[in-house]
């Protein structure tokens, strides 16, 4: 375990913070969930880099797909799910298209995020958008911006989905209460 | 075992150190052995192939007046030979000898199944007993081994296992596929970690190879048909129609002239142009051409897939030298030989189907062989290194390391190291910065191996001239449309950054293969392959050259991927190997063979064809129609055995009484078997 230090300045005490890698840090059960849930091997990976090579998000963040990796290698379980970066994926699969040793990392980042959001952890926006799914269809629903560009476009104001076909709501509703996702998206915002 | 004789069989048990004692007791399966019927002595030993074990063995015999052994150990591959060695020195015939393998069979395997594997133990020892009861004195046949080898593919490694042969006395046909012998080898500019000139290295092989008296050069040639073992093999050459005659093949087709002098004045006037490959396309040839000009043998070759036939070739050539013959066909030829080595190297991978690098989309992403042309003083621009898009100077070159090897993905990729691509892109980065001061080369890669002798040394040295090392596998190269610069994309792993930087240059090191008719050459000679396709040895540490197949050795890449070293130390070791049966005469083959019982064979001749290695025949003896074997050309498959409807056929060592005993020993519990 990190050793505590304390110096009474958080600036510093974050730089001086121990980074030791401790062996006890590692949980097997952590790597074999995550093997499980993505259906990929991800305790494959060697580390080459590809997938970050790859990653939109990479140069705009501090998102390292490949660094996610070696957490499911090692099975560092706090670190992978208490990092906000694991919600910067944006699922484009250009890692999984190019990653050598065939693991989709993807995959392995939607493992991780289901196991966060059982442990109740999920940011805002992601909490939000379930929210928006609920009520309307739609992560981002129609508004009247688009509506009067549609309209330019010669498009019908609203789109052939659940925005024109609201009967279809019910449904979508049951999938989403069938796992609770509403319930805890509401929990969590509550909370903060 | 001789009707008139009981059988006295010796059950000795071993411990193999803990390997097989520590998985099951000895105790129990020697106790066991001595209950079985015809078993008159059971003993153990920690090491049976040591020779205090093996002097068990020889006292027993003696001792007990044993006419079967049976030794319960690790695999027959393994000690099999020891011990006949040991049946025969007690004054047994060695072909008395059974064994059973309770280590890599059992206690490797049940290695946490003390009881289970016991149980095991007892039953693989009474099965080998009851064939031990029913073994007899067999004698090996010997055959006579030609004087004479063959080695296909005239890369460093044929070459150099054809003179050692050469050297050694034994009269060589080295087969090569191309107009020119030299492989690979002959396309490199330097080589590492000593940076000599390749070609000054090879050429003087090369002329040694031409010119020696006991080497006869097969070029343009291809194998075309393989019959016969070790000892023995036929082998049908095809020589391919290369349009033109050298001195001796003149006097050979009876015609007037000289023949080819290498002179060139037909290349001259050849109106069709090619791209050469040895050049990698990159510079051209024409449809009479040779590959460079120190080949071996200096004598020009047709390309009739191109050729017009418009004649002026041989017109220049003129009557006295009359070398031309644009009509010639293929011609088949056959050689008798006693053993062969194989030599027949690698391809590159087509790299273009790993799209993410843009080889063959961008002109200025290339591969490492093309670049060994490009820095090559006698390659297509007189060692100048430009890019192609636009003849510049680069000053920022990218080496993508492991391109498309290490890669579990499939398709063309390859899940091996290609083993010498690290070390070439090294003497690559060299290369530029001593040829262009201020040119910076990139090394993305994922591990430096560096693994043979002075190469961690030539790593320190290119680190230290200045070459820049990237950590990170290549995610993807981008090609801007304008300046036709390309933008090397990855990870740099150890900083934890994603990088682009912008290159003049990218040379791939592109993964290797083996050659496209690698499987035909394979089941012609009837070697087996590794999963990855090279040729597979007879044993990866204890007998890399040979092959499953007596008589057939391996020698370079075509065995799996190594660099010039390597490959030389292979073909030595194939040479050596091969010329041992060469050396002692006569090969002795082990006596498996199918036997016609001709009282029983009703000569419907059915069993001939089913023979896959056509070792069977029908002749007249006696005024009866019988079915006769070669047996120098059995292999002692069983086929015919297994098929003959009269039951006529009898496999030595694998009768069908021993091998129904061994099956009622297993089912009965060792009730079966017994006479
Ligand atoms: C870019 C590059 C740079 C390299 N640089 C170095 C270096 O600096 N130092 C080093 O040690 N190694 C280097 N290597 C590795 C080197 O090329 C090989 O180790 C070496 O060429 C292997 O020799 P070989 O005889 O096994 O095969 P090859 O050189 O491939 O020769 C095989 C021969 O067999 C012939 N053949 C194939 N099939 C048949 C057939 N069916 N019938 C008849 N003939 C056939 C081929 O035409 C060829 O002539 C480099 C490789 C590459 C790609
Ligand atoms: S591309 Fe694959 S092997 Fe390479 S670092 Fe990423 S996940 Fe690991
Ligand atoms: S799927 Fe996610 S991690 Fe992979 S490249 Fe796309 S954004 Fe990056
Ligand atoms: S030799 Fe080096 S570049 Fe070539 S495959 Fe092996 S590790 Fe990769
Ligand atoms: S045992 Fe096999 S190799 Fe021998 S003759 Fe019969 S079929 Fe042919």
């Amino acid at each position: 375990m990190a050793v505590e230090k304390n110096y009474g300045n958080s600036e510093l005490e974050n730089k001086l913070r121990d980074r030791y890698y401790y062996t006890s840090d590692s949980s097997k059960d952590f790597s074999d969930e995550v093997r499980k849930i993505s259906g990929t091997i991800s305790h494959m990976c060697y580390q080459c880099g590809t997938c970050t090579g790859s990653c939109p998000s990479a140069p705009r963040s501090s998102y390292r797909i490949r660094v996610f990796m070696r957490r499911a290698v090692l099975g560092l379980e706090d670190e992978a799910l208490m990092d906000p970066d694991l919600w910067l994926c944006t699922t484009c699969y250009s890692c999984t298209d190019r990653c050598p040793r065939d693991i989709a990392p993807t995959d392995v980042i939607m493992a991780m995020r289901n196991l966060a959001f059982r442990k109740d952890i999920g940011p805002r926006n992601f909490l939000k958008t379930v929210q928006l799914i609920y009520s309307s269809g739609h992560g981002v629903p129609n508004n009247d911006v688009n509506r009067a560009a549609r309209e330019k476009l010669g498009l019908p104001r609203d789109p052939p989905t659940t925005h024109s076909y609201p009967e279809f709501m019910p449904g979508i509703r049951k999938i989403i209460d069938h796992y609770g996702l509403k319930e805890q998206a509401d929990k969590l915002l509550s909370e903060e | 075992m001789a009707e008139n004789q009981k059988p006295r069989v010796g059950v000795f048990i071993c411990h193999c150190g803990t390997n097989i004692a520590g998985s099951l007791s000895i105790e129990e399966v020697m106790d066991y052995a001595r209950t079985l019927p015809g078993v008159v002595v059971a003993d153990q030993y920690q090491y049976m192939c040591s020779t205090p074990g093996q002097n068990k063995i020889i006292d027993a015999i003696k001792e007990h007046d044993l006419n079967g052994i049976v030794v319960a150990a690790c695999s027959p591959r393994l000690h099999e030979p020891t011990f006949r060695t040991a049946t025969s020195e007690g004054g047994l015939n060695k072909f008395r000898f059974e064994m059973a393998n309770i280590r890599d069979q059992n206690s490797w395997v049940h290695m946490h199944d003390w009881d289970g594997a016991t149980e095991k133990a007892k039953d693989q020892v009474r099965i080998a007993v009851a064939k031990a009861r029913l073994l007899e004195d067999l004698q090996p046949k010997s055959v006579a081994v030609e004087h004479a080898a063959m080695v296909v593919g005239a890369g460093v490694g044929g070459m150099q296992a054809a003179l050692d042969l050469a050297n050694a006395g034994i009269k060589t046909y080295l087969v090569e596929k191309l107009p020119t012998i030299g492989g690979r080898m002959s396309q490199l500019d330097k080589t590492f970690p000593t940076l000599d000139c390749s070609q000054c290295i090879l050429t003087p092989k090369m002329v040694d190879a031409g010119r020696h008296p006991l080497i006869e050069l097969k070029t343009y040639t291809e194998v075309e048909n393989v019959e016969g073992y070790i000892g023995n093999f036929e082998i049908t050459l095809r020589k391919m129609a290369r349009g033109t005659y050298d001195g001796p093949e003149m006097i050979a087709a009876g015609r007037e002239g000289s023949g080819c002098n290498g002179c060139g004045d037909c290349a001259e006037v050849c109106p069709v142009i090619k791209p050469n490959p040895f050049e990698m396309g990159m510079a051209p040839r024409k449809a009479i051409y040779i590959y460079h000009p120190q080949v071996m043998p200096l004598q020009y070759t047709i390309d009739f897939e191109s050729c017009v036939k418009c004649g002026l070739c041989k017109e220049i050539c003129g009557p006295e030298k009359n070398a031309i013959n644009l009509d010639m066909v293929d011609q088949l030829e056959k050689v008798k030989v006693g053993c062969v080595i194989l030599a027949t190297g690698y391809d590159l991978i087509p790299i273009e189907d790993k799209t993410e690098w843009g080889y063959k989309k961008y002109e200025n992403v290339i591969t490492g062989l093309e670049f060994e042309r490009l820095i090559c003083a006698s390659g297509p621009t007189g060692g100048h290194m430009i890019r192609p898009s636009d003849g510049a100077t680069p000053m920022k070159v990218g080496f993508v390391l492991c391109a498309g090897s290490r890669d579990n993905t499939g398709g063309v990729a390859k899940p091996y190291c290609s083993r010498f691509c690290c070390m070439y892109s090294l003497k690559h980065a060299h290369q530029l910065m001593e040829k262009i001061p201020g040119c910076q080369p990139y090394i993305f890669y994922m591990d430096i191996r560096s693994f043979g002798k002075m190469y961690e040394e030539f790593y320190y040295r290119i680190q230290n001239e200045g070459c820049k090392f990237i950590r990170g596998r290549v995610a993807s190269v981008q090609e801007d449309p304008v300046t036709k610069n390309v933008y090397v994309m990855t990870e740099d792993t150890l900083l934890g950054r994603p990088v682009t930087i912008e290159c003049d240059l990218v040379v791939l090191a592109a993964a290797i293969q083996p050659k496209p008719d690698a499987e035909r050459i394979r089941q012609m000679f009837g070697i087996s392959k590794s999963q990855d396709g090279w040729y597979l040895e007879a044993h990866p540490k204890l007998n890399p050259c040979g092959t499953t197949t007596a008589g057939i050795f391996l020698a370079g890449v075509c065995q799996g991927p190594k660099d010039i070293p390597d490959t030389v130390a292979q073909a030595e070791g194939a040479a050596s190997a091969a010329s041992i049966p060469i050396h002692q005469g006569e090969v002795q083959l082990e006596p498996y063979f199918a036997q016609c019982v001709e009282d029983l064979c009703a000569g419907c001749g059915m069993c001939v064809p089913q023979c896959p290695y056509k070792a069977l025949a029908l002749i007249e003896k006696d005024g009866k129609k019988v079915m006769e074997v070669t047996e120098a050309k059995c292999k002692g498959c069983g086929t015919c055995g297994g098929f003959c409807p009269g039951g006529a056929i009898r496999m030595q060592h694998f009768t069908s009484p021993q091998i129904c005993a061994q099956i009622d020993a297993f089912l009965l519990g060792g009730r079966g078997g017994e006479e």
